[in-house]
Parts: C-alpha cells; sequence; structure tokens
C-alpha cells in the first residue's frame, strides 16, 4: 500500500514518540482531531499501527528503521509536550479550551462501513411502533418562538 | 384570506410536517421517529451485540427464527434485544457500540456496527437532503472527553445517506416533546444508560445543558459488582421488575438497585445546583421551573416520586415547579428532535 504524505507523516510521529495520542500527533502533523482520527482509524486497520489506552503505537517494531529518518531527538516536540504537561497541570489548557466557541462547518467525510457486513437486519426490519401524534401543536408552537427570537442550540 | 384558500394551506401545512426525521442516538437503543399520516411512527433497535461461534447451521435457524446478526470478519455476532437474551443465558456481559453516550473508543467493530443500526432504523431519507435531527449529549461534566468526534462521524455519515443532519442536544430534545404547555421552559432530563444528559431551556433556548456519564450503565455495573451478577442480568431486571415505591420486602438486587438508585439522583440534582450556581442566577420566570423526566432509566415505578423527594431535601437555587415523567419517556427524545426537523421543513 503507498502512503499518503499525511499517513507517513503520522506514522513517523509515532515512530517518534514510541507511543502518541491523538492530539501529539494532530500538534505534530496538523489538520482537524477529526481528519487525524480518522487517518489514525485507517492506519490501524491497514495494521500499521495500534491503539490501546488511547495512544497509538507501531504495530511492527522493525517498520522504525523505515520511517524515522528525521533526527531522533525532536527538541521542538519535546518543548511542547512538556509545556502542554505545565499547561494541563495549571488547568490553563482547560480554560482555553472550553472558553472559545468553533464557528466553522467541517465536514467530516465518512465512508460507509457497514456495506463490507453481511447481515439479516433489513431484512427482519427494525422494531416498529406507533402513536396518535398531537405533533401540529408543537411544531406551530416552536416555529412560533424561533421565529419571534430564535433558538441557539 | 377566503375559506377555500385558508383550507389549502392548513392542508400544505400537514403536508410539510410529514417531512423531516428525528433521532434518538443512544447508548442502548437508537430510535427513529417521523410521521405517517395522522401518527408518529417510531423504529428502533437495541444498541447491543453478542459475539456467537459461526457455523452454516447456527446462520439458517438465526434466519429462520428472525434473529438479527452481522457477519463481520467471520465473526458472528447477535444483534438487537437477542443479543441480551444471550448474555444472559451465557451470564457474560453484550458488547456495545456506544459506550459513555458515544461511539466506543475500545470496541474496534463499533463504527461498522453504529452505522448498520441507524441505517436499519432511520432508512434511506423520503426525498433528497431530508432533514433529520439527531440526538447529541452535553459535554460530560464528571468525564475528560468531549462529543466532538462523535456527533461529527454520526452527522457524517447521515450525510453519506443524503440527509441533511443537524444535531440537537438531547435534554433540549426532551423539552421540545413534553413542555409545550410551559412554552418549552424548564428542565429536560433524559436518564440513558451510558449518560444522564440535563438541559435548562427558556422558551426553547438552552440556558445550560451537560450530560454526566453515572447513569444506567453505572447502577448496573455498580449492582453487580455487590451482588456477584452480570450487569446484563441487572440490566434486564432493572427494564422489568424493580419497584423505587417499594420500601420494604426488598431482595438483596432489589435492594442494592434501590441505594444506587438514590444515589444517582442525588447526584443528578446535586450537579443541577451546581450548573445554576455557575450560571449566577436564572431568567426572570413567572412559574417555578418545571423538571420531566425521560429515558430508559427513568422507567421504575416510583422514579419521579422519589426524584421529587430528594429535590425536596435538596432544594434548587429557583423555586421548583412540578416533576413528571414524560407521557412516552422512551420516545420522548427521538419525538423532540421529529418536532426540531419538521419545524425547519415547514417553509410556509
Amino acid at each position: 500500500m503507498v502512503l499518503s504524505g499525511t499517513e507517513a507523516d503520522i506514522i513517523n510521529t509515532v515512530a517518534r514518540l514510541k507511543e502518541a495520542t491523538k492530539d501529539q500527533i494532530r500538534r505534530k502533523v496538523g489538520f482537524s482531531p477529526e481528519y487525524i482520527e480518522f487517518l489514525c482509524r485507517y492506519l490501524v486497520r491497514k495494521g500499521y499501527l495500534t491503539f490501546s489506552n488511547g495512544r497509538y503505537s507501531l504495530a511492527r517494531a522493525e517498520m522504525k528503521t523505515q520511517f524515522t529518518e528525521e533526527p531522533k531527538i525532536d527538541k521542538e516536540l519535546i518543548k511542547e509536550i512538556v509545556n502542554e504537561a505545565v499547561k494541563e497541570i495549571s488547568g490553563e489548557l482547560k480554560k482555553t479550551a472550553s472558553g472559545i466557541k468553533i464557528k466553522t462547518g467541517f465536514e467530516f467525510p465518512v465512508e460507509d462501513e457497514s456495506l463490507a457486513l453481511e447481515s439479516n437486519i433489513d431484512k427482519i426490519g427494525a422494531k416498529v411502533e406507533k402513536e396518535k401524534s398531537n405533533i401540529d401543536r408543537l411544531i406551530q408552537l416552536f416555529r412560533k418562538i424561533k421565529k419571534k427570537g430564535g433558538r441557539d442550540d | 384570506m377566503t375559506k377555500g384558500n385558508k383550507e389549502k394551506e392548513i392542508e400544505c401545512l400537514k403536508a410539510e410536517m410529514q417531512k423531516g426525521k428525528g433521532v434518538d442516538i443512544g447508548t442502548v437503543f437508537v430510535k427513529c421517529a417521523y410521521m405517517e399520516g395522522e401518527e408518529i411512527m417510531f423504529r428502533s433497535e437495541r444498541n447491543a451485540f453478542f459475539e456467537v461461534e459461526y457455523s452454516g447451521f447456527t446462520k439458517k435457524i438465526f434466519d429462520e427464527s428472525k434473529i438479527k446478526y452481522i457477519i463481520k470478519d467471520d465473526k458472528f455476532y447477535v444483534v438487537g434485544d437477542a443479543a441480551l437474551q444471550f448474555a444472559n443465558m451465557s451470564n457474560k456481559e453484550t458488547r456495545r457500540p456506544l459506550s459513555k453516550g458515544v461511539i466506543s473508543p475500545t470496541e474496534k467493530e463499533a463504527l461498522p456496527m453504529v452505522e448498520l443500526l441507524i441505517k436499519s432504523v432511520v432508512g434511506e431519507p423520503r426525498y433528497q437532503d431530508e432533514i433529520v435531527y439527531f440526538s447529541v449529549p452535553g459535554e460530560p461534566l464528571d468525564a475528560d472527553f468531549d462529543v466532538i468526534y462523535h456527533i461529527k462521524t454520526v452527522e457524517g455519515f447521515l450525510k453519506t445517506l443524503g440527509y441533511t443532519p443537524r444535531p440537537i442536544n438531547e435534554g433540549l430534545a426532551v423539552i421540545l416533546s413534553e413542555l409545550a404547555d410551559k412554552n418549552f421552559t424548564g428542565i429536560g432530563i433524559s436518564l440513558g444508560g451510558g449518560m444522564v444528559n440535563v438541559c435548562l431551556s427558556f422558551i426553547s433556548v438552552p440556558i445550560f445543558k451537560f450530560s454526566l456519564i453515572q447513569a444506567g450503565d453505572w447502577i448496573d455495573q455498580q449492582v453487580a459488582s455487590v451482588t456477584d451478577e452480570a450487569a446484563s442480568r441487572i440490566s434486564a431486571i432493572k427494564e422489568s421488575s424493580i419497584d423505587l415505591s417499594k420500601e420494604g420486602g426488598l431482595n438483596k438486587i432489589e435492594n442494592a438497585l434501590s441505594i444506587y438508585y438514590k444515589h444517582l439522583i442525588e447526584y443528578v440534582i446535586e450537579h443541577i445546583k451546581q450548573e445554576f450556581n455557575k450560571i449566577g442566577g436564572m431568567p426572570s420566570m413567572a412559574d417555578p421551573v418545571t423538571i420531566v423526566l425521560s429515558g430508559g432509566t427513568s422507567l421504575p415505578n416510583g422514579f419521579s416520586q422519589r426524584f421529587k423527594q430528594i429535590l425536596d431535601q435538596l432544594k434548587l437555587p429557583v423555586p421548583a415547579g412540578s416533576v413528571r415523567m414524560a407521557a412516552q419517556p422512551l420516545r420522548s427524545v427521538a419525538k423532540g428532535a421529529l418536532v426540531a426537523a419538521s419545524a425547519e421543513e415547514v417553509k410556509l
């Protein structure tokens, strides 16, 4: 399998750190946490990485020689990790995370992995229940309120 | 406007209201609500699976007996209600694609399983880009994880199916379903298996919303550990026979369930108090705040009375009004999501 540049970057990062959380990988490689997680899961499925206790590591030890072409000690990354640890201890990280509202609408591409499964679920069908609807009144009232002020979910 | 035009408008409005779907993506069940004529239809599936040994014969028997299964990588999984029955028979635990309200990080099979279960319940969109509101948990106060990955994954999957997905907080969905008589003002609490979700809303605008990971599964695990039973068995007893209004004559399991239910209720109320204190006051409300309870963990007989008793002891920083059960506690999240979806679909 030919790896993309980002996938190779992820493996390099994991090889250098021996074990890395999703956030550590993201800070080194870039992109959103969702996209990094997506790629990591893909690399786990393809047998490059393993995932345990929230950390990724190389699935095969010999891969280290294949991917660790960069200097073995990455001072910048170490500095970043130490800074993060200090922030975590002081609680600063949590404050920053909760204080910022993400406004961009990132679309996360999701494959339908269920297509690969064999199942009789559709043949049997889901459990179906019915109830007499009183929903018109609820919808009208909700629309009226939304028109007046809007709902901010 | 003439009478004929008005009638036409009502007919159009009714037709528009048939559009849209609401989905409750819970740790224990996935449930979808949609309108069909004058009725709301609910399609649901238990979110659990259990691995059994594979053979062609087993598959044939399962097909004939209408036991739902999934085959993945040569492994054979019973899914839905039957998974719970199989687990109970072998005194083992079912596996869950969702854990603590979100896609389980420890289950390798989780994502395709969730996708299949959602697909079987939600079905194809009835027209391109049909709006579907899906329930999402609030940020957990008692756990160190966020819900972003879960939301984005479900959203992306519904989009793949051809829907226009929109997230709605689970507690708010309960309010939309149950508190129209209070102008969607009050506290909606959804007590599920993996999470308790709470939302305080003022005329449909959330003031605070949060989740807690001490919920139904937590009760099962605690009771299982003190009674030396499997959590799946405790869950089955909890769902079928526990009566919280009974004071005496309880067996060991019932007694333990009663203790942990009390603990859970107190835990939820203390967190609500804490959130009230954080916002430092309330929007001016003419009436005391109504609390509505829903979800599978709220089902035992006597649950709302016990909640009220403990609330009276602990007291909120605002006047509390009635504590009431949702009309259909297992359907209110999906129904509330449907209200939001249909309201958005109505273009008139």
